[in-house]
């Protein structure tokens, strides 16, 4: 079930400079973000499939996320196509003008629909960018990337600690699913949608009294081995950044300011389906 | 590669470890969970605390290493040497340098993805710069056998080698003295003895000061110089292995098992009319063969 775990290898992708890829994440994500136009999303989704092949990583996991999203997709695309007002309704508006709530609303609206569309679109390509940061950069990396970018380590430590957690508190939920499964209790495995949510306190509360001890524990055992001693610390792990690094950075940034560029002269596209 | 742990205190013939009249409570918890301790560990000794669960041995160890109470919190009365250094006003990072220790929670010590950057956690922590940390990576891997496993996850070793892991990261700053809580509770057989061997060396070796807390009484009988008993918090026994083992009042308060050498011995003075003196009453195998063959008895 582990969704976001190192992911050996030693493709360019793991090659490259921490700070880079953290840099072009932030960078990209951005981009994600910004653009409206289905062709430049598309792009953008095909360069991160190829990133996900070059660094090798299992291609089988996007099926899975896109499964975790499809609720949260149809949801866009309803919450959308009822109350973005476009020209072209499907439906009457359930709620006529004049309506104390929703005056006019609650129509479905197609421009709405392929609003909606974009919107999960955009949330599959940003769910699919995360990986090939996290997955092919280990913990360490990203602790000594953090602070030679300027964080201070004792932050750049709680979060790639907490980063490291997630695996180990999945296999934590298994456990306690597995243990009230024992004990007859199998709301998760074959019960509805609603009966999952009530059983949900039962899961989640050993979980989090469980992460909470374990967290003290940690931190007592850093402390044990003298974390906090100083301002600064020093690493076994040194980064330099190579020719290489420099080339797919600047690459990297060029290819986004492109794709940027690409979105304001598709900006006709936006238009034309914003025209719905 | 032979190298002693040796640092600038070591030198000078300053007592390990010196508990004067130490007591402490948790917080929010009513009671002393140690009472009245009063301990001196000599350079180069290996003592075993043993009692029955709950008896404090943690919350013991957890005070050498002054995480008790700098981390923990608590009411602390008395005080704790180490090397000569006071616990108290003395910070956990510069106990560190003094003082290794592998804590009785195995799961929440190791924390890093990778052995090598495990081992490096403590001296990255101390400044120390890279050319140093990567030989004291290594010296401390070879130390406790685990040369090749540099790059491995430590969730996917052996509960012994992860056991020693722990030691080679607590090893890393070269401290003269080791703490280790509990290290082979977890452990099946082979696992015990691969911590054992290495706790050995590191005594025999490294003339390390090594504390253990332990319920593993054949093994104590076999390596320990002495034996702390802790009862509800206070010493109710401190001598030489024989001596504790031999001690019938002391084992049933603190329910600690005897060796099964000793047993045997008990069975042999009951039933058999042999009577064992102060010097001879066996504790180890080897003991009860010799004892035997002594009086002319084959096996
Ligand atoms: N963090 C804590 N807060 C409050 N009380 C604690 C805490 N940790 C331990 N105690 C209590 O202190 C006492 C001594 O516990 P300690 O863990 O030191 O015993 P122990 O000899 O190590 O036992 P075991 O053999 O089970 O490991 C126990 O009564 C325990 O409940
Ligand atoms: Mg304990």
């Amino acid at each position: 079930m582990a969704m976001i775990v190192y992911h050996s290898g030693n493709s360019l992708l793991h090659r490259l400079d921490p700070r880079v890829k953290m840099i072009l994440l932030i960078l990209y994500t951005m981009v994600v973000f910004g653009v409206k136009s289905f062709s430049i999303l598309g792009i953008l989704f095909a360069l991160v499939l190829l990133l996900w092949k070059s660094a090798g990583l299992p291609l089988s996991r996007l099926k899975k996320y896109l499964a975790y999203l499809t609720g949260m997709i149809v949801f866009l695309i309803i919450i959308q196509s009822f109350f973005l007002p476009g020209n072209i309704n499907l439906v009457k508006p359930i709620f006529p003008e004049g309506f104390p709530i929703l005056p006019g609303r609650g129509f479905v609206s197609l421009k709405g629909i392929v609003m909606g569309v974009l919107l999960g679109f955009r949330l599959f390509v940003l769910i699919m960018l995360m990986p090939t940061f996290i997955m092919t950069t280990t913990v360490n990396e990203m602790a000594v990337g953090m602070v030679r970018m300027g964080l201070p380590y004792k932050i750049a430590y709680l979060a790639t600690t907490s980063i490291n957690m997630i695996p180990s508190l999945q296999d934590e939920a298994t456990t306690i699913m597995e243990a009230q499964k024992m004990r007859g209790f199998s709301v998760f495995e074959e019960g509805r949608f609603r009966e999952k949510m009530k059983a949900f306190p039962a899961l989640v509360v050993p979980l989090v009294i469980g992460a909470m001890r374990r967290a003290q524990a940690m931190g007592v055992a850093m402390d044990a081995r003298a974390f906090g001693a100083g301002k600064s610390r020093t690493y076994r792990l040194t980064l330099k950044m190579t020719g290489s690094d420099w080339a797919v950075f600047f690459l990297m940034v060029l290819l986004a300011a492109l794709l940027m560029g690409g979105a304001f002269i598709l900006d006709r596209e936006v238009s034309l389906w914003n025209r719905l | 590669m032979e190298q002693t742990l040796t640092d600038a205190d070591q030198a000078e013939t300053i007592t390990a470890v010196s508990i004067k009249n130490y007591s402490y409570s948790y917080p929010r918890r009513e009671g002393r969970v140690l009472d009245g301790i009063n301990l001196d560990i000599q350079r180069g000794e290996l003592v075993a605390l043993m009692g029955r669960n709950g008896a404090g041995k943690s919350t013991l160890c957890r005070s050498l290493i002054g995480v008790i109470p700098h981390s923990v919190g608590g009411t602390v009365w008395g005080e704790i040497l180490i090397n000569g250094l006071n616990t108290f006003s003395t910070s956990v990072a510069s106990l560190a340098e003094h003082l290794g220790i592998v804590l009785d929670d195995p799961e929440a010590q190791l924390f890093t993805p990778m052995v090598d950057d495990e081992i490096a956690f403590g001296i990255e922590n101390l400044c120390y710069p890279v050319e140093e940390i990567r030989e004291s990576v290594e010296w401390a891997k070879e130390v406790v056998r685990l040369e090749g496993c540099g790059d491995r996850e430590p969730s996917t070793l052996s509960g012994g080698q992860k056991q020693r892991l722990a030691i080679a990261s607590a090893l890393a700053p070269r401290p003269s003295i080791l703490v280790l809580d509990e290290p082979t509770s977890q452990l099946d057989p082979v696992g015990t003895f691969e911590v054992f061997d290495v706790i050995y060396k590191l005594k025999t070796e490294h003339n390390m000061t090594i504390v253990i807390s332990t319920h593993k009484s054949e093994l104590i009988a076999e390596y320990a110089d002495r034996i702390v008993v802790l009862h509800e918090g206070k010493v109710i026994g401190n001598g030489h292995p024989r001596a504790i083992f031999r001690n019938r009042e002391i084992m049933k308060k603190a329910s600690i098992h005897p060796p099964q050498v000793s047993m045997v011995a008990d069975r042999l003075a009951e039933k058999g009319g042999v009577s064992f003196t102060e010097e001879d009453y066996p504790i180890t195998r080897a003991e009860l063969c010799d004892f035997l063959r002594k009086r002319g008895i084959r096996l």
